[in-house]
Formats: C-alpha cells, structure tokens, sequence
C-alpha cells in the first residue's frame, strides 16, 4: 500500500521539521519579569552608527547586569506593518525608533506609554528641538523622545557658480538671479541651474511658511486648511515664480524619481534642494566643487524654514519592562551619544549641543506638518502633489487648486 | 532533413533566438549593471556593455551582514516547502482527478477559492495565529505558511495534468494485473512528471521571491531569507547603493537557476512516444 | 462509484461473479478504497485548515466590524453590521476601479495565454539548442524578484537617461528627449502590462510544453502522413490533451492578474498613485492598510473573492465538468 503510506511518511516529516525548527524561546504574550529587551531601530543605525548603538548597549549591561538587548533594525517600507501585526499579536518590541511623521497616528491609537514623568531624566530635554520634540507630544502627554534630526540644505557646484560671479545668495530674489544667469551660461538641454522637482511638496511648503501661512490649523477642535489664505497663497506663487526660472525638471514629477543627486551627478543641475546627506552620491567628477548653503528665504537674513526631517524612540504600551525601555533610551540619548550622531552628519536632538555645520543652520528656522493623526493620509492621497502639479502646469489657478486641496485636508484630517 | 524542413527550421530558430533576446534583456541588464562602476550606472547615456567591469559590487554585498544566513534560510524553507507540498499536492490531485466522492466540489471550491482571497488582507490574522503556536520568528511558521499558499495551485495544476493522460494508458496498466497503487507509482508517475517539474519549479520560484510574509513573521535578522536581506538595501532613508542591489539579486537567483538545471531534464518532449502501441 | 471507475473494478466485479456466495462487503480492500480519497486529500486539508481556518473566519468577522489601529491595539473591534461594505460599494472610486481592473486583467491574461502558448508551439519546432538558450531565457526572467525586475523596468525607461527614450530617439523614431513615461495613467498601466506578461509567460510557456509533452508523438505523425494541416493537427490531437492544463492556467491568470499589487505599486509608486490609475490590489492596499482601516480593508478583500469567483466561474465549470467526462 504504497500511497496511504506516502501520505503518513509527508505528515510524520512535516511534524518532525515544525517540532524541531520551532523558536525554542517561546514568544509568549506575557512575559514575566523579562531580562532581555527588545529594540526596533531603523537600518539606517546599523549601516551609520553601530558603534553608537553597541556602546549603548554595553553600558545598559553594565548597568543592568543579567539583562540583555536584542537590536533588530528595521527598514522604512514596513517596519509599520510590522509593528501593526505585533500590536495585534501582543509581543511588540519594548522601544520602537519611529518616523516624527509617523508619531501622531499610533499615539493617538494609544500605543505607547506615557514617558511625561520621566522626560526631567532624559538628557539636554529642556533644550530639545522644538520641530523634533512636538512630534512625540499628544494631548500634552510627551510619548516620544527626540533622537536625530535632518534639515533640507541647498548643494551646488561652487565651480558653476563662480563662473556665473555668484556668491552664496542671500534672499530669495538674490538666487533667483543667481538662477537666470546660470541658465545663460549652461545651456545644456535639460539642465536645472536649481533642480527641483514639480511635486516636491517639503520644498514648495517651505514657501508656504516663509511668507507666515501654514497649511491647516486647529479651531475650536476641528482642523481648518489654511492654504488659501493670502500668505500662503503668496508663498505658492513665489514658488512657481521661482520654479519657472530656476527649475527644467518635470513639472508633474516627484522628489525621488530620479533621485536629485543623479541628475547632479550626471551634470544636468548646478544646484539641488534636499537633506545634507545628498554630497554622498554627487560622482566621482564633481566631489571637489560641491560645497553647501542654506536656503535663503525673501526676507533678507532670514533664512527659508526647512522641513525638519528626523525619529522618535518610543515605548510601546504592551512592553513588559517599560522602567528597563526607558532607560535603554535614555542611555542611547545621552549626550555623549548625541555628539557621535553630530559626528556622522545628523543634527542632534537639543538646541544647545546645535553646531555651525550647513545642516544644523538649517535647522534653526524649521517647519513640520500638521500634528493630526489622519496626517499621513493626506500625505498618501497626494493632495499637496496634486495641488502643486495643477498649479505648475497651469491648469488650475492657485486660488482654485488651494481651495481645492483644502477641502480635500478638511475632510481627511477630520475624519 | 529536405531542403524545406530545414528553411522552416532556421526560420523557427531565428524566431526563437529574437524572443531570447528580448526576454532575457532585464535580466541581461541586471548582471550587467552589477559589473558597471558607479559613474556608468547613472550616466547621461547608456552603457550597453559595462567598460571598466568591476567585482566591488559583488564583494560589498556578500560582507553585509547577514547574506550568507538568508541564502541558508531561504534555501532550508524553499526546499521543506516544495519537497512537502509536491508530494501532498499530488495526493490530493489524485484524489481529485481520478475518484469520485462526496465532498469533491466543497475540497474543489476550498481549493480555487483560497487562491482568490488578497493575501494582504490575511498577514495580520495570520500572525496573531502563527503567534499562538509558538511559530512566529521561526523557520517552520514561514514553511506552513507557504505551503498553504503553495498547495492550492498545485493541487490544480497537477489535477489538470492527471486528466491530460490518455486513458488507454491506464487501462493497459490494469489489463496488466498489476495494483492500483503499482501502476500509480510505475506508470503515472512518469507520465506527470513533467507537470510535477513545472508546479515544482512555479513553487520554487514562488516561494523563494516571497518577501511579505517572511518579513513579517521572522524578526531576528539572523533568521530573515534572501529576499528579506536584499529588501534592506532599499529600505533605509538614505542612498540606494544600486550597483550591490542588482550584483545581490543576481547572486541570489543563482540557487533558483540550479534548481532549474537539476529538474528540467524531465520536461522531455516525447516521453510518452512508444507508450502507446497500435 | 461503478465498478468500470474504478480502476481494477473490472477485475472485482469478476472476481465477485466467481465467487457468488461470499459476500463480505465490508473487507478491508473494499473499506480501503472507499476512504482512499478521503485519505489523499486529509493532508492538504488539514494544513489549510490548522493555518487558515482562524484567519478566514477572522477577515469575515473583521468585515462586519470597526476596526482601526486603536481598535486593533485594544485587540476589540465594535460591530457596525453592513456599514463597511456599504460604504466601498457607495464609493464610486470603487466602480471606477473595478471596470479599470477588468480592462487590465483581460488584457494581461490575453497577453499571457497567448503569447506563452505561441512560445510554447515554438519550443516544439526550434532546434535543441535554440530551446535550451530559450527556456534558459525565460527562467531566468522567471527567477528575477518582482523588486528587482521593477528597478530595471525603471532604469530602461527613467526620464533622463533611460534605455527606451535613448533608443528612440537614436531610431529616430521620434523626440524622446526626457520623455516622462509615468505621466499618464494608460503609460503607467501599460508598462505595468509588460512587466507583468513578461514574468508571467515563463510559467505559461513551460507548463503548456510540459502539457505538449504529453502528446503522443504517433497520433500527430499520424494525423501529418494523412495530410492534415498544421492547425487541423493542432485542433484535433493538441488541443483536447492540453485543453484541462489550459483552462487551468487562464484560471490562475485571471485570479492573480486580479488581485495584483506588488508589480503595479512598486513601478508607479505612492507619490503617483491616485484614483485615476488605482488598481483593486492597490485599492485594497490603500484603504484598508495605509489608512489602517481593517474593517474596510476585509469588506474589500471579501467583495474581491466574490467577484474573482464570477469572473472566473465560466473556466472553474469547464474544468470541472471536463474532468467529470474524464472520470
């Protein structure tokens, strides 16, 4: 009987292989008095800084002897998903690095704990960045402690420049010059004197907060959009104003397709908009002449607010040693922790360890969205894409495309 | 061969060579930019053959860590998955395809039906589930959970493959005196192989691309497959190191091509050529 | 079960017939037989149930229910009753998606079944050679990650410096200068097409070979030395042997070129996804996880099985029914 024994043999392998590959930590949904702690941070850490993190971790086992900690790095696309399935699954990690963009909508879920009594203890916390630290506030509860920041600074080819007789511009309308004269000296087909593309909504809202809008404010417990306003509407069209001019990159096209620094590096832009990382990537050939500047805004001295990028370390509720999370945070915040991230380029958490590097500059004059938590749908419905593409194509009068995409933010962010 | 056979021939092949081309150029261009230096991956203009090739993006890949360990993962889940699914799967293929019995059309329905519902919708429950027995972070979860996913279409496949089989072939088997069970194993067995070949190798592929599931049930880094580590070099915030992506793709497609070149022997044309007497 | 279905029931009916007064009919063969289906399928069975028999009931009762990230952390969803499915079958996005998603998927299986089964008829006709550097070809692009495959169709036809627009403009077929490929949604769905039809003919191609290799090298020689035409011979011998494995696979196609997300997502990306070019895989994605709305997001994946069933169903009977004349 060949067959009905085949048929046992698979299901006897089949126990065999789950009996003896099974986890031989149980991942029980309580855990008892746990000596181990789990850390979820972005690979970012781990390819930037693994030395800040195994220092940090050798001084939480010296402080805690018999404890340990399990780092896993996570990456940006999912580590969300990730996180929702162990919500749903009761064994989420014990401290969690999240995006500042991400914060409002898990804590408005109520999936972390209250960390308000210890924020004394945290180190440099009366100094922190006031973009960076609003991002883990809710209802005036703090939930989320600064880690990093990372600001929006302008790269360009000092050699281009200084064939055009420009300086590092000072207001708006100087660089807008600065612009015009590159295009007549570069006249490449495709060349950008400043690359920036159509849809680039951290760069077009940096206008928006630079001549005093905003783009939605809370009245009276209901989010308003506040795009159409005349300030902001001004910002919109000094940003189309400076788009024409400066900019040949698609009108409809995104921030990361391509990516600034390739059209940098293929030589088709004098200068590019974004995080001061972008020098990594600018090519072998033009390495020597890039140098950096900050983003000037129209108003002489000031400079443009930059969206303020960065993370949140965060203790999820269901963290079965939450005094041991928090003082993992707290060891890996410190400051001596905060000067090794300053080291490798980031901006650190507290206005009083800021240097004078491009970035941190940048830093001083900043922007951040709306803190409501249906914020990133609006982010993934593309309103403000969609706005800004119908505004540069001419489709659509900014006084209509605003309302428009008011509207549409009145009625996500009070859902 | 006559003059016209042959011109026939050689126009088959010429077709057959173009369609190569074509189909093979993204993967063509996949190897090749894994050889290309920096400067010629984002250059203004094409490069059709890498000119200054370069094994650099083969090495930065190979020393992040944790490479070897998800070729190890992959390989140890893709083959208990595919090994235990054919043989399930042809059991229940044979059930389907030459029994009659109450039930069939419910078993038929379970096994069509499951293949239509969005696995998006099933990761969650699945984890809370998995969670329960233990099986989560570790290799036999993932391994399950596949071959739920693998079955179904095997099942299918194979069912269709079972009735493609002359039934004069059979029946010589019976006229032979010989078992039910014996002429299954001695006659039918190599008769379908080419369909167990194929679903094999669809259930190979499958699973060794899949990248949801197993980043969602295996946590330590240590455990991840393939797929997963190769998700981590577009996964951060900062650059996209091209050049190591594409040379850990192709390194990683190398077991699937070996997989490939063990079985596909007995997808043979004419195997049932003398068979059939008469 | 007759006793000419079953195979060596010929022989126990005999048998029976010899020996008329020993009527036992509850030996252990005959048991044996009885239960063998049973037996063959109880693995399959089991597996599927043990691992997805919580989860379905799970997405059902989901579907019924709110069910947000706060509910999910309080691990307590509230019942609303129909109020998920009413709403995505009051969105006219919906609709909208729904007909587009037709549209596509009639026209990737269409590309699929039939350029895969012309390939297929070719690997029949080339040399050996020809066929082993083809099916080479086609594993190979069948082995690509669907990640990977993505980021070359994006190089081949990046804006600035991508192969197509190089190639084109080189043929002089036409200015091509930076032309943006993703602008429209037609452009973005028919590169997604290609994508999609290009990993998905491999398996077409060598599962129908493997099928026509269960022709009779005889009948069709046969059938040729009486003058019958290469597409007589085609009808006549070919199809009906290869027409189970055929209806199978169109089956599969549609299902999955349905429910497809990975490929289009990726290739268009987020920032350029919207209602205009949303596919249901995409749909599903967007309301039911990026707004964390799991509710939705089950009433959704439960309205897609329903629909898939009634696309499908027309294939699913032929096959059934087919196999009921084969038995």
């Amino acid at each position: 009987m060949k067959v009905p024994f085949i048929a046992a043999a698979a299901l006897a392998a089949l126990l065999a292989v789950v009996a003896s590959t099974a986890s031989a930590k149980p991942t029980a949904s309580k855990r008892a008095a746990a000596t181990k702690i789990t850390v979820w941070l972005q690979v970012d850490a781990q390819s930037g800084w693994p030395n800040l993190v195994a220092a940090a971790n050798q001084q939480f086992q010296a402080k805690h002897p018999g404890a340990t900690v399990d780092v896993q790095y996570q990456t940006w696309g999912d580590h969300l998903s990730k996180f929702d399935a162990t919500l749903a699954g009761g064994n989420t990690p014990d401290v969690i690095e999240m995006g500042n963009t991400e914060m409002t909508k898990y804590m408005a879920a109520g999936a972390f704990t209250n960390l308000t009594p210890q924020k004394g203890s945290f180190a440099n916390s009366k100094n922190w960045l006031k973009g960076l630290a609003a991002s883990g506030v809710y209802n005036g509860k703090v939930y989320g402690v600064p880690y990093y920041a990372g600001s929006r600074v302008v790269t360009y080819r000092s050699d281009l420049y200084r064939k055009a007789h420009s300086k590092v511009p000072s207001t708006l309308a100087a660089f807008t010059a600065t612009a015009k004269r590159l295009k007549k000296q570069n006249t490449k087909r495709g060349f950008s004197p400043v690359y920036i593309a159509g849809t680039d909504w951290y760069f077009a809202m940096s206008f928006v907060y630079d001549y005093g809008g905003q783009i939605a404010k809370r009245v009276n417990g209901k989010w308003v959009g506040r795009l159409e306003t005349p300030k902001a509407r001004a910002g919109l069209a000094a940003y189309k104003r400076f788009f024409t001019a400066a900019s040949r990159a698609s009108k409809t096209g995104t921030e990361n397709r391509p990516q600034p620094y390739d059209v940098y590096a293929r030589g088709q832009a004098a200068s590019i908009v974004g995080p001061a990382w972008f020098t990594c990537c600018v090519g072998k050939k033009y390495t020597k002449t890039t140098k950096q500047f900050v983003m000037p805004g129209h108003v002489k001295g000031q400079s443009m607010p930059g969206f303020l990028g960065g993370s949140d370390l965060a203790v999820p509720k269901g963290s079965s040693d939450k005094a041991l999370a928090t003082d993992w945070i707290r060891i890996f915040t410190s400051t001596a922790s905060q000067r090794g991230l300053q080291a490798k380029g980031n901006i650190p958490n507290a206005t009083n360890l800021l240097g004078n590097s491009v970035n941190e500059r940048a830093a001083k004059r900043s922007w951040f969205v709306p803190t409501a938590k249906n914020w990133v749908n609006v982010e993934n419905g593309n309103v403000l894409r969609t706005m800004l593409a119908r505004i540069l194509t001419g489709k659509a009068s900014i006084a209509a495309a605003t309302e428009f995409a008011d509207s549409n933010i009145e009625l996500t962010l009070n859902q | 061969m006559s003059v016209r056979r042959r011109r026939t021939r050689f126009v088959w092949d010429a077709i057959g060579l173009a369609l190569f081309v074509v189909i093979s150029f993204p993967v063509y261009w996949m190897i090749a930019s894994a050889f290309k230096q920096e400067d010629e991956l984002n250059g203004l203009t094409p490069t059709w053959i890498p000119l200054h090739p370069t094994l650099s993006h083969f090495r930065d890949a190979m020393n992040r860590p944790f490479f070897w360990d998800g070729v190890k993962n992959s390989l140890i889940i893709v083959s208990v998955t595919v090994a235990l699914s054919m043989v399930l799967a042809f059991l229940a293929a044979i059930a389907l395809a030459k029994f009659r019995f109450t039930g069939r059309s419910l078993f038929i329905v379970l096994i069509i039906g499951i293949q239509m519902l969005p696995q998006a919708g099933l990761i969650i429950p699945l984890y809370v589930v998995l969670a329960r027995y233990h099986q989560v972070n570790a290799l036999s979860g993932v391994i399950v959970t596949y071959m739920t996913f693998v079955l179904p279409f095997s099942v299918w496949v194979l069912r269709g493959f079972l009735l493609g089989i002359p039934k004069e072939l059979e029946e010589a088997a019976m006229v032979d005196g010989s078992s039910r069970f014996g002429s299954f194993t001695r006659i039918l067995l190599p008769l379908v192989a080419p369909g167990l070949v194929a679903t094999s190798v669809f259930a190979f592929i499958t699973t060794w691309n899949e990248y949801i599931f197993a980043r969602v049930l295996l946590n330590d880094q240590s455990k991840q497959t393939a797929t997963v580590w190769l998700s981590y070099f577009t996964g951060t915030s900062r650059n996209t190191d091209w050049g190591g992506l594409m040379a850990g793709s192709t390194l990683i497609a190398i077991p699937v091509i070996v997989f490939f070149l063990i079985v596909q022997r007995k997808i043979a044309f004419g195997l049932t050529s003398g068979a059939v007497r008469g | 079960m007759t006793t000419s279905e079953i195979p060596g029931g010929t022989a126990l009916a005999a048998e029976a017939t010899l020996r008329p007064r020993r009527r036992r009919p509850f030996t252990f063969a005959r048991v044996l037989r009885a239960a063998a289906p049973y037996l063959l399928i109880l693995p399959v069975v089991v597996v599927i149930a043990a691992i997805l028999g919580y989860p379905l009931y799970h997405l059902a009762r989901l579907s019924f229910q709110k069910y947000g990230l706060f509910e999910l952390i309080a691990r307590h969803g509230t019942d609303v009753g129909w109020a998920n499915y009413s709403s995505v079958l009051h969105d006219h996005v919906f609709w909208q998606v729904l007909v587009r998603t037709i549209v596509f998927t009639v026209a990737n299986v269409a590309l699929t079944m039939g350029v895969g089964t012309l390939i297929a008829l070719l690997l029949t006709k080339v040399s050996s050679v020809v066929r082993v550097l083809l099916t080479a070809g086609l594993v190979l692009a069948w082995s690509m990650p669907p990640v990977v495959a993505v980021q070359v169709w994006l190089w081949m036809t990046n804006t600035e410096n991508g192969l197509l627009n190089y190639t084109l403009t080189k043929l002089h077929v036409g200015d091509y200068f930076q032309h943006d490929w993703y602008a429209t949604s037609f452009s973005q769905l028919s590169l997604t097409t290609s994508l999609i039809v290009w990993g998905a003919i491999p398996f077409i191609v060598v599962t129908v070979y493997a099928g026509l290799s269960q022709v009779p090298h005889e009948l069709v020689e046969a059938a040729e030395i009486d003058g019958a035409r290469a597409w007589r011979v085609f009808k006549d011998v070919t199809v009906p042997i290869i027409k189970p494995i055929f209806l199978v696979l169109t089956s599969l196609s549609i299902i999955w070129d349905f429910g497809v997300f990975t490929q289009p997502f990726l290739l268009i990306d987020q920032t350029r996804i919207n209602t205009s070019n949303e596919l249901m895989g995409i749909y599903l994605y967007e309301e039911g996880y990026v707004k964390t709305d799991f509710g939705r997001g089950a009433a959704i994946s439960i309205l897609m099985l329903l629909i898939v069933a009634v696309l499908s169903v027309f294939y699913v009977r032929k096959m059934v029914r087919t196999s009921d004349e084969a038995t």
